[in-house]
């Protein structure tokens, strides 16, 4: 297996505040990482980051051997990294089927003024592949906005796949779902998990130990520990600072 | 008129209003065609039906950037003002040709969308506003000062009254009805078009973006470019409405050009509904009736007509159409 993305020395600065601070990540091609700290650990930040959605301060990020600090969410997105965000991102007016075939439409064609976007048979093929695999495929013509808060995450999921990404970043899947939906989506995650390198942020330590390969702490910024879900169960410093000494 | 039929529709569910509406939602092309087929026969006087629908026309355009991309453009009399001024320039000094005039006008509103969209298109919500506004006002300035070229503050005067070349023949359209049935021919050209474009991969992304821009970004796509790209359809369409305005008018007022035209097709878009074919042509519709009308009764019909918009805005804010989409949606509704 080789080294899919490395962050090197990554760190962002918001005024005098540094949300990460010389964090050097790396995740192995098929691996499934999370990453955990209390709130603004800088988890999300450093999201933002590697999306391109920010620029970092200093440091780099190599994705596939090439290097894509600095560069456009947009470029960063063709590059095969795509988000599945924390705070519901859609599109609410378009149905479920056109949220995800809009998506997939990204890899093929913009400024095709004259065919019919329905015409485009491998794009809604491949759409409603994805929809089946998200389990939202009996709800493909509804309005995505009037959908249940729990398939409106796995939909948020599903424009990410649909992007054909390599690797996915999956910003708390679970915040805010029933026991029954976060069962759903680990089912989801373990799923997709199969074809796809995953970097999760996730608060629920449930998902976390069953799903991540590996798992890097971050604290104030600051990486504070890696390994493998065992070694961070048992990892004391971790316990300290943020499983508040409960045992999982 | 429109607002006694959504009357009709709210005491009569489910009736033939309800399948009107549908009708209007699923073939909206073919509807406004054999609509304003029929509409000069039965308006007051042909003028103001030609006037009806080249700024239904030119709604249409605008609605292209307010309604289907979610910008708010105020600077839209820069396209219109440039298409009327192209062709009454394009007949006087180069060739007297109708299809070229209209062709140069269409052209040269998509070229100052383009020009004026690149410098506009980054910013958003009321900076780009502003910044469309600024330099709409900045054309109307030149456009008052270059006399030579644009006649100045008297306006660009005797454009001549061309004919329309058909192969083989030419049509004379100084008739009232023909001229408008000329208009008409552009307008359905237009609403086929942009039907199309709607509907084809470039249509959807607009959608998306106009949904959620971050999204669409963050999917891969280059939504500034997307934006662009629909500011200067626009810009084509209200070029077209333009070059029609100027061959109806056979002149050219500087006023054409000034902010009041931006605040006018704003205020029909929103009149007549957001996002809808239909919405465009109706706002029109109503506003240069009400217009007609109320300019005869008074000087002061502008209080009038602003009161009318005020209120609409505050109880139809999705415009009369989107009003009476609603209520017929509702009623549907209930039956179900």
């Amino acid at each position: 297996m080789s080294e899919m993305l490395k962050t090197s020395g990554l760190t962002k600065n918001f005024g005098g505040l540094t949300a990460v601070n010389n964090v050097n990540f790396s995740i192995e091609e098929g691996d499934l990482q999370s990453i955990i700290g209390p709130n603004g650990a800088g988890k999300s930040t450093f999201f933002k980051l590697i999306s391109g959605e920010i620029k970092p301060s200093s440091g780099q990020i190599v994705f596939n051997g090439n290097d894509i600090t600095g560069l456009a969410q947009t470029q960063v997105s063709h590059r095969g990294i795509a988000v599945a965000y924390q705070i519901t991102n859609i599109f609410p007016l378009l149905t479920v089927l056109e949220n995800v075939r809009v998506a997939a439409q990204s890899r093929k064609t913009t400024f095709n003024f004259w065919s019919k976007a329905e015409s485009h048979h491998e794009i809604t093929d491949q759409a409603l592949a994805i929809l089946e695999e998200i389990g939202l495929v009996e709800f493909k013509e509804d309005i995505a906005g009037n959908l249940s808060h729990g398939d409106q995450k796995r939909l948020e999921i599903g424009i990410a796949l649909a992007t054909q990404p390599e690797l996915l970043l999956l910003d708390e899947p679970t915040a805010g779902l029933s026991p029954t939906e976060t069962r759903y989506t680990i089912e989801l995650i373990k799923k997709i998990s199969d074809h796809l390198t995953i970097i999760l942020v996730e608060h629920k330590m449930t998902v976390v130990m069953e799903v991540s390969d590996k798992i890097t702490v971050l604290h104030y910024g600051s990486l504070l520990a890696q390994g493998s879900p065992d070694d961070i169960r048992n990892n004391e410093e971790v316990r300290r600072v943020y499983l508040g000494g409960v045992k999982v | 008129m429109q607002t006694q039929q959504a009357e009709v529709g709210a005491g009569a569910p489910g009736g033939a209003w309800d399948r009107v509406v549908d009708l209007v939602s699923r073939y909206p092309v073919t509807v406004i065609t054999i609509f304003f087929i029929i509409f000069p026969f039965v308006v007051p006087y042909k003028a103001l039906a030609t006037q009806i629908i080249i700024w239904g026309l030119f709604a249409l355009g605008y609605n292209v950037c307010l309604g289907y991309t979610g910008m708010l453009s105020f600077g839209h009399a820069a396209y219109f003002g440039v298409g009327a001024y192209t062709l009454g320039i394009v007949l006087i000094r180069l060739w007297e040709n109708l299809w070229f005039g209209l062709a140069c006008a269409t052209f040269m509103g998509a070229f100052t969308a383009l020009i004026l969209g690149f410098m506009c298109i980054k910013r958003k919500g009321i900076y780009f506003a502003l910044l469309t506004l600024a330099f709409a006002q900045l054309l109307y300035f030149l456009a008052f000062q270059w006399v030579d070229l644009t006649g100045g503050d008297n306006g660009l005067r005797h454009i001549p009254a061309v004919p329309l070349p058909l192969p083989g023949f030419t049509v004379d359209i100084q008739d009232p009805l023909r001229f408008y049935f000329l208009v008409l021919f552009f307008v359905v050209l237009a609403l086929m078009l942009l039907q199309r474009v709607l509907q084809s991969p470039f249509g959807r992304v607009l959608e998306a973006v106009r949904e959620n821009d971050p999204r669409a970004r963050s999917c891969g796509y280059e939504t500034t470019n997307v934006r662009w790209m629909a500011f200067i359809i626009s810009g084509a369409i209200s070029g077209l409405a333009g070059g029609l305005y100027a061959l109806y008018l056979h002149f050219v007022g500087i006023e054409t050009l000034y902010w009041v035209t931006s605040g006018q097709i704003l205020m029909i878009t929103l009149l007549g509904g957001m996002g809808s074919f239909i919405g465009p042509f109706i706002g029109a519709g109503v506003f240069l009736f009400l217009e007609d009308v109320l300019s005869a009764i008074t000087d002061n019909w502008m209080i009038f007509l602003g009161t009318i918009f005020i209120l609409c805005v505050l109880f139809f804010p999705e415009g009369i159409w989107g009003s009476v989409m609603k209520l017929v949606n509702r009623s549907a509704g209930k039956k179900g």
